[in-house]
C-alpha cells in the first residue's frame, strides 16, 4: 500500500494563452485533512477540476493508492470514491433534500421506478452518525445555506466516497456554522476518510488542517505541516512577497452628514419577512462606513433600497439634504450618489457593449456626450481614453474592446473608474474586491481611501472581515435585516464582530 | 349537454397531450416553441399513413387498427421532426426560440409542398370515406342499431367518441408517472433545473435533453394526429389553428405540472368548443340557442380563448415556476 | 497579433464583425437554396410526371426565378431582365422590409416580436378603413393618404405595446402574448369588416370577400420614378419610403441616446436599470415601435392602391408577419441589412411563383428555403465562430480569452487574472 490515497504528480493544464496549472504535485494521506491554499486565480479550482475529471491535464498523472488512474469524467471520479462539495452548491432547488441526495445514485425497482424507502433510511443513518442535521423532506430552496451544505456532504457520504473535496466551504457560513463544519470535517477524517480543503482563509487552515499545499499563479510553492508553520509564513508563500496586512491610511476627518437613512424597510423577494427592517444610520463626509455581516442578511436589499433598484416600503433617505426616498434611480444618481454594484456582470456592465460605451453608462445623457439625442462619439472616445489611462484599465483593443472579453479585474477597474470619476459626494461600494487577486485588491483599496480623503462619504459593504477591519472608519453590523451593532474598528476584535454577525450579541436600540 | 361535454373533450384532449409535450421538453431544459410545427407535421403524416393503409386494401372494419397504427407512426414522425430542434438546441447550442420558429415555418412549407405534389390541391383528406365513418365509435360499433342510447353517462363514454381520446389520456397518465416516479424521469427533470449539478452527478445532460425533446416530439405528433382526426375530419392543410401555441399557453399557466395542465386544457376545451358550436348550443335543453340569441358576433367567441389566456397569464405570472435552466444551452466546458 | 490597421487599430473591413455577418448570411442562403434544389431533385426523381429536364428547369428557377421571362415558342425557359418581375419583387419587398425591421428592432432590445402578423393586420384595418372613408368624404388625397398611413401605424403601435406592457410589468414572455394578440387581432379585424358592409366589394363586383382597393378612391402612393424603372410592375414609391424608414431606424439605434438605451435594455436589463434607464418604458416603447413598423408595412402595401384584402382572416395570419423573422435574422438585425434581406426574400417568393406557373413544382419550395435559412440562422453563431476562427486564428492573446461571464466566476477568473499580468509584463517591454 502506498502512503497516499491520492497523488497528483506534475500536473500541467493549459487554457488558450495561459498555463493554469504548471507542474503541480499534491499528495493526500489517508485520514488527513489537507488544505490547498492559494489566491483567487492561483489554479486551485483548475487542479480540483482535473482531479474530478472535469478537465484533462496536458501532463502529469494521478495515482489512487499508488496505482495510476485515468479520470475522464465525474463518473470515473465517483467510481474511485472521490466526491466534491462545490463552492456553488450543485443542488436542484425544487427537489427535496432526499431527492437531491439520491439523484445520480438511485436505487430502483421494476421498470425503473424509484425506491426511496431504503434510501431514506440510509440517509437518516448517515445523518445520525456524522451529526449532519437535515430535513429530508424539505425542498432545498426552503432550507438554510448551512443545511444545504450538509446536504452536499451527505451526498458524498451516501455514495461512500473516501476522498472528500471541500471547495471554499466557509464563504457562505456564519462563524458558528463554520465551527460546526470544522467539527464535522474532523469527525469524517476520524472515520478514515481523507479531506482536501480548498481555501484562502488562514485561520481555518490553522484550526483544522494537518498539512497545507500552497499554490501561486498556477505554480507549486510547497507543502508544509500545519503544526510547523504560522499564518505569516503561509501568507508570504501564497502571495510571493511579504504581505502588509494593514492598510496605510490617515485618520478620518468626518465632516457634515452626506447620507441620512431613517427607518428604511425593504421587503424580501425570497421570504415573507422584510429583508431590511427599520434600518437607520448616517454616513458623513470624509469617512468610510462599513456594513459588515454574513452574506444574505439584507446587505444586497439595503443597497437596492438606497439606490432605488428596489422599492422601499417605509423609511426616509436623505442625500446631501435632499429627500430622495421616492426618487427614481436616475434622480438619486444625479442627487450625488455613485454606486459600485455587487454583481459586476449583472448590474455593473453591459457585457456586449464596448468599454467606451460602458464607461459612459451613467453619463451618456450629459450635454458633453450628446446633442439633441445624438451621441457625440468623438467626445465619448476622448473621455474613455482618458479614464483608461488614469485608472490603468487594461484591455485588448482599448476603448472599442467588448467588455465581455476583458478579465474580471479589469472589468472591475472599469466600473470603479466610471463611478469614482463621477466625483459624487457619496460612493457606495458593494464587495468591490470580490474575486480579485491581492494586487488588484490593494489598488482598489487605495482608491477608496483616496475618495475618502477627498472629502467624500463612502458606504462600503463587505463580507471579508479583514477588509472590514482594515478599510473602514466605522462599522455597522447587519444581522437578519437589522443593524445590531456599531463598533470602532480600532477598538474591536474579529471575535466581537463575529458575535454581532451571528446575532449572538446585540447593542441596545438607543445606539442608533 | 352530453354533446357539449364530448365536444369539449375533443378540443381538450389534443391540447392536453401537446401541453404535456411542452412539459417534457422544458423540464429537460429545452424550450420547444415548435409544438405547432410538430403537430402540423404529425397531422400530415397521419393522413399520409391512413391513406397508405386505405390504398393498401385495408377495410373500414379495420378502422380502429388503422387508427392506432397511424397514431403511433405519427408520433414517431413527430420524434424524427423534433430531432431537428434537439440537434440545433443541444449539440449546436443555438437559440432555441429561433430554432423552434424555424420548425414552425418548415412544417407548413414541407406539408403544403407535398400536399400539392400528391393531390394538386391545398387540402389532403383520406383516400375514401371520412373520419367519422371509419374511426368513430358509435352504437353500431357494438352491434346496436343507429340512434341507440346508452344513457347520459354511457353516451358520454361510448356514443360518437373516438378511441384516441382514451389513448391520449392513457399516454398522458403514463408519461406523467414516468416524469415523477421513475429514475430517468427524475434525472430528466434535474437537467431542466440545474444541468451543472446533474452533470456533476454523472448524469448525461445531452442524453436527457434528447430524451425530453424526443418525448415531446412523440406527444406533439400524436396530438397533431388526434387533432386532424377529431376536429378536421382526417384532413391536412398545413395548419392546426394555433393549437400548438395554445398548448404552450396552457403549459405555462398549468405551471409545468401535469395535473394543472389537465385542468387548464379542459377549461380551454370548453371555450374552444363554445366558439365552434355556439350557434347550435342548447345549454339547458329548452330548445333555445342562448348564445346565438344574444346577438354577439361569433368573432367574440372565437377571440375568447386567447383573451382568457392573456388574463390568466396576467394573474398567474407571479406564482409561476419556470424550469430554471430552460432555454440555456448546456456547455460541458462551462462548469 | 491580429492584423490590425496600424493607424486606426481596427481589423481590415473584410475581416470585421459586419463582414463576418454578411459571409454567414450568404452561407445560410446558399445552403437554403441547395436544400431547395435537393428537394426539387428528389421529388422530380420520384414523380413519374417530371422529366429530368423538368428537374433542371426547377433548379434553374429556384436560383434564377426572378430573371425568368417565361417560355419561348419552343417551350424552353428563357432568362433575362424582367422589369415586371423586378418591380414586383421590390413591391413585395416593402412589407417584408418593414416587418423585418419590426422584428430586428425588437431583437435589439432583447425581445422576440413574433406578433408582427397581428400588428400587420391592425395596420391593414386602420389604413384601409381610414383611406376609404376619407377618400369618400372627398378630402384632399394627400391628406387622406397621410391619415390612412398614420392611423394604420398608430394601431400597430398600440397593438405592439400590449405584449410590451405584459413583459414590462408582469414579466410574461412576449412570445406567448404576441401569439395570443395575433389571433385576437385576426378575429378583431374580421369582426370589424364583417360589421361594416360599406368597405366590402359588393357581390356585383365579382370578388366576394374582399375589401375595396384604395385606388377606387384615389388614395394611392405616388410612383416616384418606379413606373419608369420597372414599367408594368406594381412597384411604387412605397419602396423608397421603406428604405428611408430603414435608414432612420439605423440612425436611431446606433447614433442616438435613445438607441443606446434600447440596446442596453436588450443586452442587460439589470445593468440598464442600474444606470437609471427606465427599463419598463423602453421595453414598451420598443414593442410599440416594432408594432408601428409592422403596421407601416401593411399600410404601404395596401396604399399601393390595387392590392385587395381578404377580410375573413380569422383563421389565417398573414405570412408577411412571420416572414419578417427570417428577414431580420438574415440581416443579423441590422436595419440596413434588412433592406437587402427583404428584397432577397421577396425574390424567393417571385421564384416560387415562377415555379408554380412554369413547372410541375409549386411555390411552397420558396417557403421551405426560407425555413431552412431561419433554421441555419439559429446557429449562425456557430458559422460566425468558424469564420472568425479562420480569420483570426493567429490571435493568441486577450481577444481569444474565454468569455468570463459565461462560466462560474472562479474557474474563469483563473485564466483571466493571469492573462492580465502577462499582458502587463508584455506592455512594459
Amino acid at each position: 500500500m502506498s502512503e497516499y490515497v491520492i497523488e497528483m504528480n506534475h500536473i500541467r493544464k493549459e487554457f488558450p494563452g495561459i498555463v493554469a496549472n504548471d507542474d503541480i504535485t499534491l499528495q493526500l494521506r489517508k485520514g488527513e485533512i489537507h488544505a490547498l491554499l492559494g489566491e483567487n486565480g492561483a489554479g486551485k479550482s483548475t487542479l480540483m477540476s482535473v482531479l474530478f475529471g472535469l478537465y484533462q491535464p496536458e501532463a502529469g498523472d494521478i495515482k489512487k493508492d499508488g496505482k495510476v488512474v485515468k479520470i475522464n469524467n465525474p463518473n470515473d471520479a465517483t467510481a474511485l470514491g472521490i466526491g466534491m462539495v462545490h463552492q456553488h452548491f450543485k443542488l436542484i432547488d425544487v427537489f427535496t433534500v432526499l431527492d437531491n441526495i439520491i439523484l445520480g445514485a438511485e436505487t430502483t425497482g421494476a421498470l425503473g421506478f424509484l425506491k426511496k424507502k431504503e434510501a431514506r433510511e440510509k440517509v437518516l443513518a448517515l445523518s445520525e452518525k456524522y451529526g449532519l442535521k437535515v430535513d429530508v423532506d424539505a425542498k432545498v430552496e426552503d432550507i438554510t445555506v448551512g443545511m444545504q451544505q450538509r446536504v452536499e456532504i451527505l451526498k458524498m457520504l451516501y455514495r461512500d466516497n473516501e476522498i472528500l473535496i471541500f471547495d471554499e466551504p466557509t464563504a457562505v457560513l456564519t462563524p458558528q456554522e463554520i465551527d460546526e463544519l470544522m467539527e464535522i470535517m474532523k469527525g469524517v477524517a476520524k472515520e478514515g476518510k481523507s479531506i482536501l480543503f480548498i481555501t484562502h482563509k488562514l485561520n481555518e487552515i490553522m484550526a483544522v488542517s494537518d498539512r497545507v499545499t500552497v499554490l501561486r499563479k498556477g505554480k507549486y510553492v510547497g507543502t508544509v505541516n500545519t503544526k510547523e508553520t504560522n499564518k505569516q509564513e503561509l501568507s508570504n508563500m501564497m502571495v510571493g512577497r511579504p504581505v502588509q496586512l494593514e492598510l496605510k491610511k490617515k485618520p478620518a476627518k468626518p465632516g457634515e452628514t452626506i447620507l441620512k437613512v431613517e427607518g428604511l424597510t425593504v421587503p424580501s423577494k425570497i421570504h415573507k419577512n422584510n429583508a431590511v427592517n427599520n434600518v437607520s444610520f448616517d454616513v458623513r463626509a470624509g469617512e468610510i462606513l462599513c456594513i459588515a455581516g454574513i452574506d444574505g442578511n439584507g446587505q444586497t436589499e439595503l443597497i437596492f433600497g438606497l439606490t432605488g433598484l428596489e422599492k422601499a416600503t417605509a423609511g426616509k433617505v436623505t442625500l446631501c439634504g435632499k429627500d430622495i426616498s421616492k426618487a427614481s434611480i436616475k434622480q438619486r444618481a444625479l442627487a450625488g450618489m455613485s454606486h459600485i454594484p455587487e454583481d459586476r456582470h449583472k448590474h455593473g456592465l453591459v457585457l456586449s457593449y464596448t468599454l467606451e460605451q460602458n464607461l459612459v453608462l451613467q453619463k451618456y445623457k450629459e450635454p458633453r456626450f450628446q446633442n439633441h439625442g445624438f451621441i457625440k462619439f468623438d467626445e465619448v472616445r476622448e473621455y474613455a481614453e482618458q479614464l483608461i489611462e488614469d485608472f490603468d484599465v487594461r484591455s485588448g483593443q482599448g476603448p472599442i474592446t467588448v467588455t465581455r472579453s476583458m478579465s474580471g479585474g479589469n472589468q472591475q477597474k472599469a466600473i470603479i473608474a466610471r463611478e469614482i470619476d463621477r466625483d459624487e459626494p457619496l460612493l457606495i461600494a458593494v464587495q468591490p474586491t470580490r474575486g480579485l487577486d491581492v494586487g488588484a485588491i490593494e489598488h482598489i483599496h487605495n482608491q477608496i481611501v483616496a475618495e475618502r480623503d477627498k472629502g467624500h462619504a463612502v458606504l462600503l459593504v463587505s463580507l471579508e472581515l479583514e477588509e472590514v477591519m482594515g478599510l473602514s472608519d466605522r462599522i455597522l453590523v447587519i444581522y437578519e435585516g437589522e443593524i445590531v451593532g456599531e463598533v470602532d474598528p480600532k477598538k474591536t476584535t474579529p471575535e466581537e464582530l463575529g458575535l454581532y454577525m451571528s446575532g449572538a450579541k446585540r447593542q441596545g436600540k438607543e445606539g442608533n | 349537454m352530453v354533446f357539449l361535454l364530448q365536444q369539449m373533450m375533443l378540443y381538450a384532449v389534443p391540447l392536453m397531450i401537446v401541453a404535456l409535450a411542452g412539459v417534457c421538453a422544458e423540464r429537460s431544459g429545452v424550450i420547444n416553441l415548435a409544438l405547432e410545427g410538430i403537430m402540423i407535421f404529425g397531422a400530415f403524416m397521419g393522413v399520409v399513413f391512413v391513406r397508405m393503409f386505405q390504398d393498401g386494401g385495408w377495410q373500414q372494419s379495420q378502422g380502429q387498427i388503422i387508427m392506432i397504427l397511424s397514431l403511433i407512426l405519427s408520433g414517431i414522425c413527430g420524434i424524427l421532426f423534433s430531432m431537428l430542434l434537439a440537434f440545433s438546441a443541444i449539440n449546436l447550442k443555438a437559440d432555441q426560440t429561433i430554432g423552434g420558429t424555424a420548425l414552425n415555418m418548415l412544417a407548413p412549407a414541407i406539408v403544403m409542398f407535398f400536399i400539392y405534389m400528391i393531390v394538386q390541391q391545398n387540402t389532403m383528406g383520406m383516400s375514401q370515406g371520412g373520419a367519422a365513418g371509419w374511426f368513430m365509435i358509435k352504437p353500431q360499433t357494438f352491434g346496436y342499431p343507429k340512434g341507440y342510447s346508452f344513457g347520459p353517462i354511457g353516451d358520454f363514454f361510448l356514443n360518437k367518441v373516438y378511441l384516441t381520446s382514451y389513448i391520449c389520456i392513457l399516454i398522458f397518465v403514463l408519461v406523467s408517472v414516468f416524469l415523477y416516479k421513475t429514475k430517468t424521469g427524475m434525472r430528466l427533470r434535474s437537467c431542466g433545473e440545474n444541468p451543472q449539478a446533474a452533470d456533476s452527478l454523472g448524469i448525461n445532460v445531452y442524453k436527457m435533453r434528447y430524451l425530453g425533446v424526443g418525448l415531446s416530439g412523440f406527444l406533439a405528433g400524436v396530438g397533431g394526429f388526434t387533432f386532424a382526426m377529431t376536429t378536421a375530419n382526417m384532413t391536412s392543410n398545413g395548419d392546426v389553428a394555433g393549437y400548438g401555441f395554445l398548448a404552450l399557453a396552457v403549459m405555462i399557466f398549468g405551471n409545468w405540472t401535469p395535473l394543472n395542465i389537465a385542468g387548464g386544457s379542459i377549461l380551454f376545451g370548453l371555450f374552444k368548443c363554445i366558439a365552434a358550436t355556439y350557434s347550435t348550443l342548447d345549454i339547458n335543453g329548452d330548445g333555445v340557442f342562448l348564445l346565438n340569441e344574444l346577438g354577439v358576433s361569433p368573432y367574440v367567441y372565437r377571440m375568447l380563448p386567447y383573451i382568457i389566456t392573456l388574463i390568466v397569464l396576467a394573474f398567474t405570472s407571479k406564482s409561476s415556476r419556470v424550469p430554471k435552466a430552460e432555454g440555456i444551452p448546456y456547455d460541458k466546458g462551462q462548469r | 497579433m491580429p492584423r490590425k490597421d496600424p493607424v486606426t487599430g481596427k481589423l481590415k473591413w473584410y475581416k470585421s464583425e459586419g463582414a463576418v455577418a454578411v459571409y454567414s448570411a450568404l452561407i445560410s442562403i446558399l445552403i437554403g437554396m441547395a436544400v431547395g434544389a435537393v428537394i426539387v431533385i428528389i421529388v422530380g426523381l420520384s414523380k413519374s410526371n417530371i422529366s429530368s429536364s423538368g428537374i433542371v428547369e426547377g433548379i434553374k428557377l429556384v436560383f434564377l426565378g426572378v430573371f425568368s421571362t417565361g417560355r419561348d415558342s419552343a417551350g424552353q425557359l428563357v432568362f433575362g431582365f424582367n422589369g415586371v418581375n423586378m418591380g414586383n419583387m421590390l413591391f413585395r419587398a416593402v412589407p417584408l422590409i418593414m416587418t423585418g425591421l419590426s422584428v430586428a428592432i425588437a431583437f435589439k432590445t432583447g425581445l422576440f416580436n413574433i406578433g408582427a402578423a397581428g400588428q400587420y393586420l391592425m395596420g391593414t384595418m386602420g389604413t384601409l378603413s381610414v383611406g376609404l372613408w376619407l377618400g369618400w368624404t372627398g378630402c384632399p388625397k394627400a391628406i387622406a393618404w397621410l391619415c390612412a398611413f398614420l392611423v394604420g401605424v398608430l394601431l400597430g403601435a398600440l397593438w405592439g405595446a400590449i405584449p410590451g406592457i405584459f413583459k414590462a410589468f408582469l414579466n410574461i414572455n412576449e412570445v406567448i402574448t404576441c401569439i395570443m394578440t395575433n389571433w385576437i387581432a385576426a378575429n378583431l379585424v374580421t369582426w370589424w369588416f364583417d360589421a361594416h358592409e360599406m368597405f366590402k366589394i359588393s357581390a356585383e363586383g365579382g370578388k366576394v370577400g374582399y375589401i375595396i382597393p384604395l385606388k377606387n378612391v384615389g388614395v394611392v402612393t405616388p410612383k416616384l420614378l418606379m413606373d419608369k424603372l420597372f414599367a408594368g410592375s406594381q412597384a411604387n414609391g412605397g419602396f423608397w419610403i421603406a428604405v428611408l424608414i430603414a435608414i432612420a431606424m439605423w440612425i436611431m439605434m446606433t447614433k442616438t441616446t435613445f438607441g443606446y438605451e434600447l440596446r442596453a435594455c436588450g443586452a442587460n436589463r439589470h445593468a440598464a436599470k442600474y444606470a437609471g434607464i427606465n427599463d419598463k418604458k423602453n421595453i414598451i416603447l420598443s414593442m410599440a415601435i416594432a408594432g408601428a413598423l409592422a403596421a407601416a408595412g401593411a399600410s404601404l402595401y395596401f396604399l399601393s392602391g390595387n392590392t385587395e384584402f381578404y377580410w375573413s382572416t380569422y383563421q389565417k395570419l398573414p405570412a408577411e408577419g412571420f416572414n419578417g423573422i427570417p428577414v431580420a435574422l438574415l440581416a443579423a438585425n441590422h436595419p440596413i441589412g434588412v433592406i437587402f434581406s427583404g428584397i432577397f426574400m421577396s425574390m424567393l417568393n417571385i421564384s416560387g411563383i415562377q415555379l408554380k406557373y412554369l413547372t410541375a413544382y409549386n411555390e411552397y419550395i420558396a417557403d421551405i428555403i426560407i425555413a431552412v435559412i431561419v433554421y441555419l440562422s439559429a446557429f449562425s453563431m456557430l458559422i460566425k465562430m468558424m469564420l472568425s476562427k479562420r480569420i483570426k486564428h493567429d490571435h493568441g492573446n486577450v481577444n481569444a480569452e474565454p468569455a468570463v461571464s459565461a462560466a462560474p466566476a472562479d474557474d474563469a477568473e483563473a485564466p483571466a487574472e493571469i492573462v492580465k499580468k502577462e499582458t502587463k509584463k508584455g506592455g512594459q517591454k
